[in-house]
């Protein structure tokens, strides 16, 4: 029975072989994208818990309280003396690390100079992870104070080889490591990635502010391995107010989260985790289910479709002494022959979408064949689709009665009501157009972003790291850069002009209120020539100028940081700033600095020989690929023992827009999926709904009915039902999407046009589905068709 | 072996009733070669329909084997299906995407008869209507007539101890059509079938040993054939 059932099936796929190609290909296409964001979630869902240590890492967090005592914000960085004084105080910390921020770090080997992803750890940061060991001990690794572990590709990077243990290289070219270790590489979903480690002391040895027990300052994780009987939650209360008994005036409390955790519920608010990555991981998983679904769909409406087809095998087997459940399990093996075959298909294409899907993301998934869970999860997909596709049709088909099946008086219901068949229509529809929408919004959002104006030329902006000799150089490089032609302007700061990386509060200025301490600056520190060189727009007074020699203890305000300060005359006004008072001498319209997305905040620039970066304004005459071989030359002739690393601002603008295109793609491309999808399932039901109406059609044509007219008649159910869906699911969209829009401070507007758009778009591409089969329908020749009759 | 007493079928349409069989009462005993004759719209299908149990009547009972039948459970009806009845149609209905040899073996699986008493009722079947070299081809790849050999190969595979043909011979030339009816004379009188066949032609009444007539869902004569 199940073999001839099986034979029976195959050869109703090669009969059919349209119905089996958009039944095929729809559910593979499905089922890939299906896959493809399972994956992904998966990897989203397995970060940091790779280690065996992993359910029992937890981070140090500290929220950070108002006056009032409410929590004002949460931070995942603490202070130095932060684990030492927890292991002193409890017995339930068994061991932790410190880590700091990963640096890009200079590594040398002799000629051989690159710079490595690297973090400062203490020791114990080895048996919180148990990596994998190539070479070394995991025990003893990071006990000299001039050790350095390696992963695989950075030592392949440095040496060419992974067989590297007891080598030296040099640091920063300031110190000699030895290589004490190389591991594999590190998963690409951990939090504390790296591609070097170092240890701690050296970290100590290197600079004078880490060696300093500071409770004043969060620069540092803190990482720590709790005894696992341990209940968090009462640990955490019994952590009130440690940190004000170590230090008076700190308004804050210290509380430990798991680290396996941080990834996905990493935002906080008022203290409490409200979320983080598992949003997105929660809307990846939605949308491959609904792709999924509608893809099911697909197999459910052209199944019931067909029915006409199948009436009289139903109604001579049930004659015969099928039962009804005999006649499921047929139907239902149809399916999971269907399914089955489309998987194997979805796993070739997933082998070829996976590179692009992980370039898109910025992320590492493959598909491990070896993996049982894998296979699992595939059998499950199995299962699952198998069965959704299958229900509706076998309980559906299985309960003809026999006298209409074999009499084909099967009465199809017509109307105004929606048959089952109808409403799964409007449902792939609706999804479909949810998704449109959502995607014309987010690149409208991405347009309006990118619209706002920056407050400075971002275009042939460029920067390098202010680093080895250029410090002591910094003249000379700026004069040699200048008469090379291949600049305009040359300018030292503290940061990028792109991205926000400092801020200070405590400001003081004549007539401000007590609460106006509170207000948070964002600071840069620079010398001369950044107003020139980025072309920042001056709205009042001048730039830092060497003809002054009171410059050096200047000050330039935004323009938002004028009004915040209510000052009426800001050029001349004394501000104190970092404990001394400074002139305004002049004021600047805001820039955007950070996040693009936010109204800009107030912001000062003030004189200081503290840089980090070195910002470039290229010469606009000279060809790009010239200029930046003078720039890269004359740098390397100054500081030739780092690499030249030159930036163009426009690209690191760019990248912060990055989830947000991220979004959009993938909308757009699941969006797209989801219509094609849906249309090959429009395509077919309509080629069966015309094929059923050809009668119909070919009385009405002999009564004179143009083509034009057959077509509309044809086709008007089926707009009916699209119009339907996008009565339904514009709201939706809108809902959803103004939901969205309300994480960005600045934020486009959702305006008719756009659902105006989409609704368009969906009714044209429907039509165009359709035409094809009404078309030849209307064409077809009316003596041919009624003569069987 | 068939007992029908005051079978009924009407529908009802805006409440006026639209009789379709009108208190058909009789007897059809094992062994029996029945033909059931009329004009069009006489009823003759729908009664068969109601012996075949793919109908049920609105009134009257109808006793199959000594049980009462008229309203059974979708259960037991297949239970008969499977065992006692074939089917015999006008437009053959065999299963297109199965060869003539599925096509027979269909009700033995359904019936759960093992693969070698499958493969030896198959063989004999196919001898017997002579259809062995045909075992391999697709419905639509035969004439009408050996289609219908098909039909009534595959109706007798599970053994049934009555066959019910609708109009059998409707679709076929009239040397295919006395072909089919000899073998069902055959089959009636050699293997003691029971048989019941809704017919317009006369001469194929002949085949069998009594003929019911009957007009606007009336039994009008019932009559013996020599």
């Amino acid at each position: 029975m199940f073999q001839l059932n099986l034979k029976i099936a195959l050869r109703n796929l090669f009969r059919n072989k349209v119905y089996a190609i958009i039944n095929i290909g729809g559910l593979a296409i499905g089922l890939t994208s299906c896959l493809l964001l399972l994956l992904y979630a998966g990897y989203e869902w397995g970060y940091d818990k790779q280690f065996k240590n992993s359910p029992h890492i937890y981070q140090a967090m500290i929220n950070l309280n108002g006056q009032n005592g409410e929590v004002m914000r949460t931070i995942d960085q603490s202070q130095n003396v932060m684990l030492g004084a927890l292991k002193q105080e409890f017995p339930e910390v068994i061991y932790g690390a410190r880590v700091t921020d990963v640096y890009k770090r200079l590594v040398a080997n002799g000629e051989e100079s690159l710079k490595l992803s690297s973090r400062y750890v203490d020791a114990d940061f080895l048996q919180l992870f148990n990596y994998d060991f190539i070479s070394g001990n995991p025990s003893k690794a990071l006990t000299d104070p001039n050790s350095i572990i390696l992963t695989q590709t950075a030592a392949k990077r440095i040496f060419g080889k992974t067989d590297v243990l007891n080598q030296k290289v040099r640091f920063e070219n300031q110190v000699d490591l030895k290589v004490t270790a190389v591991i594999k590489d590190l998963p690409t979903n951990v939090t504390y990635g790296f591609e070097s480690l170092t240890t701690w002391t050296l970290y100590e040895n290197l600079n004078q502010w880490p060696k300093k027990p500071n409770w004043g300052s969060h620069d540092y994780y803190t990482l720590l391995k709790l005894n696992e009987k341990t209940d968090v939650a009462a640990f955490n209360s019994k952590l009130k107010g440690f940190i004000s008994r170590h230090f008076s005036a700190a308004k804050e409390d210290v509380f430990l989260y798991p680290l396996t955790k941080l990834h996905l519920h990493g935002t906080f608010l008022n203290g409490k985790s409200i979320g983080g990555n598992i949003a997105q991981v929660q809307l990846f998983v939605g949308l491959s289910i609904g792709i999924l679904l509608i893809a099911c769909i697909n197999f459910m409406n052209l199944a019931t479709a067909s029915t006409q087809g199948r009436a009289k095998e139903i109604g001579v087997k049930k004659t015969m002494g099928a039962s009804r459940t005999n006649l499921i399990f047929q139907f239902m093996l149809e399916s999971f022959i269907l399914t089955l075959i489309s998987i194997l298909l979805s796993i070739m294409m997933l082998e070829f979408s996976l590179p692009m899907f992980n370039r898109l993301l910025g992320i590492e998934i493959v598909f491990d064949y070896l993996n049982p869970i894998n296979w699992l999860l595939i059998f499950c997909v199995l299962i699952i689709t198998g069965f959704i596709s299958g229900s509706y049709p076998s309980f559906y088909l299985s309960g003809f009665n026999v006298i209409q099946a074999l009499k084909k008086t099967l009465n199809f219901k017509t109307g105004y009501g929606l048959t089952f068949r109808q409403v799964l229509v409007v449902v792939q529809f609706s999804f479909s157009i949810v998704l449109i929408a959502a995607t014309i919004t987010i690149y409208k959002q991405i347009q309006f972003i990118k619209n706002t104006p920056l407050g400075y030329r971002s275009t042939g902006l460029i920067e390098i790291p202010h680093e080895g000799m250029l410090y002591e150089k910094f003249d000379l490089l700026k004069t040699r850069l200048l008469s090379s032609g291949a600049v305009v302007g040359v300018t030292q700061s503290s940061g990028s002009i792109s991205n926000k990386n400092s801020s200070i509060s405590g400001l003081g200025w004549d007539g401000m209120a007590e609460s106006d301490k509170m207000i948070d600056f964002d600071q840069i520190y620079t010398t001369y020539d950044f107003i020139k060189t980025t072309n920042i727009k001056l709205l009042n007074g001048r730039d830092f100028n060497r003809k002054f020699a009171s410059d050096t203890a200047a000050l330039l305000l935004s323009k938002k940081a004028a009004e915040v300060m209510h000052l009426k005359n800001p050029i001349g006004a004394r501000v104190l700033y970092q404990g001394a008072k400074r002139n305004v001498v002049g004021v600047f319209e805001n820039i955007v600095w950070g996040d693009p997305s936010k109204v800009a905040g107030p912001m000062v620039i003030a004189y200081a020989d503290i840089s980090d970066v070195i910002t470039m304004r290229l010469n606009p005459v000279k060809s790009l690929s010239e200029s930046i071989g003078v720039i890269d030359k004359l740098v390397k002739e100054i500081n030739p023992n780092f690499p030249v690393e030159i930036k163009f601002i426009d690209g690191l603008n760019e990248i912060k827009l990055k989830n947000e295109r991220i979004l959009g793609t993938l909308a757009n491309l699941f969006g797209c999926l989801a219509i094609f999808v849906s249309c090959l399932g429009l395509f077919g039901l309509s080629s069966f709904s015309t094929s059923q109406r050809i009668k119909e059609v070919s009385i009405r044509k002999i009564l004179g009915a143009s083509i034009l007219e057959l077509m509309t008649l044809l086709s008007l159910n089926f707009i009916k039902l699209i119009f339907i869906a996008i009565v339904i699911s514009l709201p939706i969209a809108y809902y959803i999407m103004n939901d969205w829009l309300q994480h960005f401070e600045l934020r486009a507007s959702l305006s008719l046009w756009m659902f105006v758009l989409t609704a368009t778009l969906t009714l044209l591409i429907s039509i165009l589905t359709i035409t094809w089969q009404t078309y030849r329908a209307a064409k077809t020749n009316a003596v041919e068709a009624l003569k069987y009759e | 072996m068939i007992q029908l007493n005051n079978i009924e079928k009407y529908y009802a349409n805006k409440g006026i009733k639209n009789y379709v069989l009108r208190l058909v009462t009789t007897t059809i005993k094992k062994g029996e070669f029945v033909s059931i004759m009329g004009p069009s719209g006489a009823g003759k299908s729908t009664l068969l329909n109601i012996i075949g149990m793919l109908e049920e009547p609105t009134y009257g009972t109808y006793e199959f084997l000594g049980e009462d039948v008229t309203s059974l459970n979708e259960r037991k009806r297949i239970e008969r299906y499977r065992n006692h009845i074939g089917f015999v149609f006008q437009a053959y209905h065999l299963i297109d995407e199965m060869t003539v040899y599925e096509n027979i073996e269909a009700p033995l699986l359904y019936k759960k008869v093992g693969s070698a008493e499958r493969a030896s009722r198959i063989a004999d079947l196919l001898d017997r209507f002579n259809i062995v070299a045909k075992k391999d081809l697709f419905p639509n790849q035969l004439s009408g007539g050996q289609q219908q050999l098909v039909g009534i190969a595959r109706a007798l595979a599970a053994q049934p101890s009555i066959i019910l043909a609708d109009e059998p011979t409707g679709n076929l030339q009239s040397a295919q059509a006395e072909e089919i009816m000899t073998l069902f004379k055959k089959l009636n009188q050699e293997d003691g079938i029971t048989i019941i066949q809704v017919t317009h032609s006369e001469k194929n009444a002949q085949y069998g040993n009594r003929i019911l007539h009957i007009a606007d869902g009336v039994v009008k004569e019932d009559i013996t054939v020599a």
